[in-house]
């Protein structure tokens, strides 16, 4: 009697799952057995593991290696400064705020100061370096990426940082620690879970990234997540770009597992 | 060398955003001594405390050790380590790794480590848990861990900041001994705070009586019970039947309407003064052999003695520890000595530094 109560309790969340999570899994995984004609073949794969789509797959880690990085580097510190302000629900509340805008609203903003005569060459011109082109290159494509993920960031760091006993610190410091050692062996590895998944928060989207990488990179960084989309938008080989999306996905379930076993 | 005062606080006062914690207190803590700090809550004991380890600076006076000023030393630069109240122990580490995070600081080597480490672990009794997680450990163990990690640094004070208050009454009692033993032991100042006067008056050498960021007295545990300087103190130590009286000359005292030889002496002649008398000091008579007559109200079976509540004609309230039964509504009569009665000045604001 009680079970089968529970059971259609159950029923929205496994209608959700089925048809929003486990079909257009399962579609993709089936479209990836297809060729562009429409035969069944397994060339898809085989031709995942030429060079040309293994280098797409390794730019797609290495720059989402970099995004991950340079957001921790600045988000810890900013997390860390946070929790030692006095209205620090403000403060977060500020860095939030910008994921309210549409991420393409954001993106063209950063077309305009990025621009041949946008407001970065204007500075750059003041201080006498002289207009350089920064849109479209590699520095811009990363600066921009990691302006959006920052947020995602230090939400979880903040977190972590703010459930610490503040005694644990004291207790550190008491036994001889300096400011260093007290974050490296007391802070750090407690706050590891809010890092941990953070960098999920951050390199699992920005291995897909595709928007950013054309508006900003100009197409010249390619990684899979443009490659899907060239492959379903323009070259209409629909087999190819779920087939990377399936790998897209195993390493999406890797990476997961990896920073996973979370307490 | 039996004398040496190591750490002395000179005109300490601690403001946290203008509100006064620790108003100009003073006081010398000398070498191998057990000191309780006592008071209730909000009386500024743990700030003391905090003061003492290097967590937060006096707003104005100086803390010497040794004579030599501290007030900006880092906690991590000062000879002195803490128990804390919620033990503050390493959740990511096991217990070794925890009572040896100090000496890994120091850079010690690996094999003087597992020595110490194993040493102190001994003295609180907890070998053989070397490779335990913290939270696989109840909290009386807890408690000896965080001991342990304190002393294996061998500081010449060791602060707890009441570290008794989590556990359940039974391993407190057994953990006072445990503490007043190791202290004993080891021959380090130990300087304990608590709100709790039975432990205080169990374990030390010298207690000092807080109140409001003021130090109200301090000495010996007897001289705390049986000599309170005042009110407060005599209420906080203990229960006691504190009165208003007058001291009529020396040796001679007014309260409850009527006049009572005593052993004091000193004031001035017609004093309005407080007076204290311990209930288990009263005991119970006749109506007509007693010293004061009083009417039973109520009455507590409190297993060593029954703790008898009476009012006198006046309306005084009278409580009496005796291990003789009385009746509800009885007349009785109170009986004590000359030397139970402890006359105390009343406290008037702030006359005294």
């Amino acid at each position: 009697m009680k079970n089968s109560v529970r059971n259609v309790y159950l029923f929205p969340y496994i209608l959700w799952i089925a048809l929003c999570v486990v079909a257009p899994i399962a579609l993709i995984v089936y479209d990836s057995f297809f060729d562009i004609e429409g035969h069944w073949t397994l060339e898809n794969y085989e031709k995942f593991f030429t060079p040309v789509y293994l280098k797409m797959t390794l730019s797609s880690f290495w720059y989402a290696f970099l995004i991950t990085l340079f957001s921790l580097i600045i988000a810890y510190p900013t997390a860390y400064l946070l929790t030692k302000t006095k209205h620090k629900q403000l403060w977060l509340l500020m860095i939030i705020l910008p994921t309210w805008v549409n991420l393409l609203l954001k993106v063209y903003a950063f077309l305009g100061i990025f621009g041949t005569f946008g407001l970065a060459n204007a500075v750059l011109n003041a201080v006498g370096i002289g207009t350089k082109q920064i849109l479209f290159t590699d520095f811009s494509f990363v600066f921009v990426s990691v302006y959006i993920f920052i947020p995602f960031m230090v939400l979880p760091i903040f977190n972590a940082l703010e459930e610490l006993n503040p005694s644990l610190v004291d207790a550190a410091r008491d036994l001889g620690a300096s400011a260093w050692t007290t974050f490296r062996r007391v802070v750090f590895p407690l706050t590891l879970d809010g890092v941990k998944a953070g960098c999920q928060a951050v390199f699992i989207p920005a291995l897909s990234l595709f928007m950013i990488t054309r508006l900003i990179a100009g197409n010249r960084v390619i990684t899979l997540g443009t490659a899907i989309e060239e492959h379903f938008l323009v070259t209409q080989d629909w087999g190819m770009g779920a087939t990377i999306a399936v790998f897209l996905i195993m390493i999406m379930a890797f990476v997961v597992v990896l920073t996973g076993n979370r307490r | 060398m039996e004398q040496e005062v190591i750490i002395r606080f000179d005109g300490v006062t601690k403001q946290y955003d203008g509100l006064v914690v620790l108003d100009w207190v003073s006081f010398e803590i000398e070498r191998g001594k057990f000191y309780t700090l006592l008071g209730p809550s909000g009386c500024g004991k743990t700030t003391i405390l905090r003061l003492i380890a290097g967590f937060t600076e006096p707003t104005e006076g100086t803390i010497y050790f040794h004579g030599q000023p501290v007030n900006h030393v880092p906690a991590n630069k000062r000879q002195v380590n803490t128990v804390f109240q919620d033990y503050a122990l390493f959740p990511h580490l096991n217990v070794f790794e925890n009572v040896a995070f100090g000496l890994r600081v120091k850079k010690m080597k690996e094999a003087e480590i597992r020595d110490k480490v194993a040493e102190a672990l001994q003295f609180v009794n907890l070998q053989g848990y070397e490779t335990r997680n913290i939270q696989e450990m109840s909290g009386g163990q807890r408690q000896r861990v965080a001991i342990a990690r304190a002393i294996v640094n061998e500081p010449e004070v060791l602060l707890l900041d009441e570290p008794l208050s989590a556990l359940d009454l039974k391993l407190r009692t057994e953990m006072q001994y445990e503490l007043r033993e190791l202290q004993r032991r080891l021959g380090i100042t130990f300087i304990f705070v608590t709100h709790d006067q039975e432990e205080a008056l169990a374990m030390s050498d010298q207690i000092f009586v807080l109140n409001k960021g003021k130090i109200e007295q301090s000495g010996t545990p007897k001289d705390i019970y049986d000599e309170p300087v005042n009110r407060f103190v005599a209420d906080f130590i203990g229960e006691s039947n504190i009165l208003a009286g007058r001291m009529v000359k020396d040796y001679l005292v007014e309260f409850a309407g009527k006049q009572f030889t005593c052993v004091d002496y000193g004031f001035q002649e017609n004093e309005q003064v407080d007076i204290v008398i311990r209930p288990e000091d009263l005991e119970i008579t006749a109506p007509d052999r007693g010293k004061l007559r009083v009417r039973v109200d109520s009455q507590l079976f409190r297993g060593v003695h029954y703790e008898i509540c009476c009012y006198d004609e006046n309306g005084n309230e009278w409580l009496v520890h005796s291990t003789k039964k009385a009746e509800v509504g009885e007349e009785i009569g109170l009986y004590f000595e000359a030397e139970a009665i402890h006359v105390m000045h009343v406290k008037d604001g702030d006359d005294e530094k």
